[in-house]
């Protein structure tokens, strides 16, 4: 296998796998969410706030596996 | 009616994006993809360039040109806004204070006792990752710059030249075996900047938890009086500290340069039409990201100032009316990643 092959299949795992966790963080982020919402409706605002914080924590797990797997598949490491 | 005439004009730019790309083949190639990591210097101090690199010297890099210009943007409209102040705002002053205020009271529903103490730093922090972020949005902000030649190692990896792009006729194209410096390149995007942001920001936490506690601050990093559980747990403290700088860095970091090379990847895929969405999110990316880092620093300085034994008494979280949640300071403090 040279070293072309090996970059796309790292980059590939890299993103693919990268993917799973933050996935599965950002579903119970926007659950918990839409439950506390229908439960208490006046504390909508506020929960939408914290909501995107907890998105955008989980999002950046995800964002880190993609920057690495670009710079692997691009071969800038 | 204004809603209509924008979806009118959306629709018709896509399917003139969507002909150029299939009727004409007017599209990217794969060269034309190229992405650096790094800030590309424009100029260098002392030094030559060659390629894309300082030989020796200072290099004078798009990132730094672009985040004077935010500084100077910033400066100027805050000296504009607060120029001779109303007590009832007109004009100019009314978005100043929307924009201030509005975060202003976000951060006191985090921290109202230390508010006056904290607020400068986050906001700092927000405005000019808001700013910096957005105006990187801006189309040619980093497209348009110097043809030079590509380094050596980069030509010798890359394809020798398959199938010359379809835009190399046009005025202004960098041809193959050249690569483009852009002027200006997104202060995030570059991991000198958010490095420094990261650093500074850790380091005034623990000022303000020294300026708080005195040196028995440092006991929750070497706790060697609750025996070997608790020894444990302040070393663990303390690596978490130092990484909240890598986590502070990459996170803003990675996803504004992220952002770009999605929006390069997807123009490459299908130009015009698929880029879209990914730009409207990341409008919103550059946003949240400038609050997270605000927030962030905000809520570990109000951690940091909080003895280690008064944890349980009253946290430094304080909900919308006034009521403290002692679980919600736990849930902040056990997620520092």
């Amino acid at each position: 296998m040279d070293v072309d092959a090996a970059r796309l299949i790292g980059m590939a795992l890299a993103i693919g796998l990268g993917a799973i966790g933050p996935g599965a963080g950002i579903g119970i982020v926007f659950s918990g969410a839409v439950q506390a919402m229908g439960r208490n409706p006046e504390a909508e605002g506020l929960i939408r706030t914290y909501m995107f914080l907890g998105f955008a924590l989980a999002e950046a797990l995800f964002i880190f596996a993609l920057v690495f797997g670009i710079m692997i598949g691009f071969g800038i490491i | 009616m204004l809603r209509n005439r924008l979806l009118q004009i959306i629709v018709i730019l896509l399917l003139v994006g969507i002909g150029l790309h299939y009727g004409l083949g007017i599209r990217m190639s794969r060269e034309d993809i190229h992405i650096s990591a790094r800030a590309e210097p424009l100029a260098c101090i002392g030094g030559e360039r060659i390629g894309e690199a300082c030989s020796a010297g200072l290099p004078l890099t798009n990132s730094l040109v672009m985040t004077i210009v935010v500084d100077l943007l910033l400066v100027l409209v805050i000296i504009f806004g607060a120029r001779n102040m109303k007590l009832v705002p007109r004009g100019f002053q009314n978005l100043v204070e929307w924009v201030i205020e509005g975060f202003y009271n976000f951060a006191i529903g985090i921290d109202r006792p230390n508010i006056g103490k904290f607020f400068p730093l986050p906001a700092t922090i927000f405005l000019f990752f808001l700013v910096a972020n957005m105006l990187a949005l801006i189309p040619m902000v980093g497209s348009v710059g110097e043809c030079v030649p590509a380094a050596a190692e980069a030509t010798a990896a890359a394809p020798a030249a398959a199938s010359p792009s379809i835009l190399s006729g046009l005025p202004g194209y960098c041809g193959a075996g050249n690569v483009v410096i852009p002027f200006l390149r997104a202060p995030a995007a570059d991991l000198n900047v958010t490095f420094a942001f990261a650093l500074v920001a850790v380091f005034t936490i623990e000022f303000f938890g020294v300026q708080a506690l005195g040196l028995s601050y440092f006991t929750r990093f070497f706790n060697l009086k609750e025996g070997g559980l608790g020894f444990f747990v302040s070393i663990i403290e303390l690596i978490s500290e130092i990484s909240r700088i890598v986590s502070f860095a990459f996170r803003i970091f990675g996803n504004i340069f992220g952002g770009e090379v999605i929006l390069i990847v997807m123009s490459f895929l299908l130009g015009y039409v698929l880029p879209l969405p990914f730009y409207g999110f990341e409008v919103f990316v550059a946003f949240i990201q400038s609050v997270i880092f605000a927030v962030l620093t905000l809520v570990f300085m109000s951690i940091a100032v909080v003895s280690h034994g008064a944890h349980d008494e009253h946290g430094p979280t304080e909900g919308p009316h006034g009521e403290t949640h002692p679980e919600a300071h736990g849930e902040t403090q056990a997620s520092p990643a």
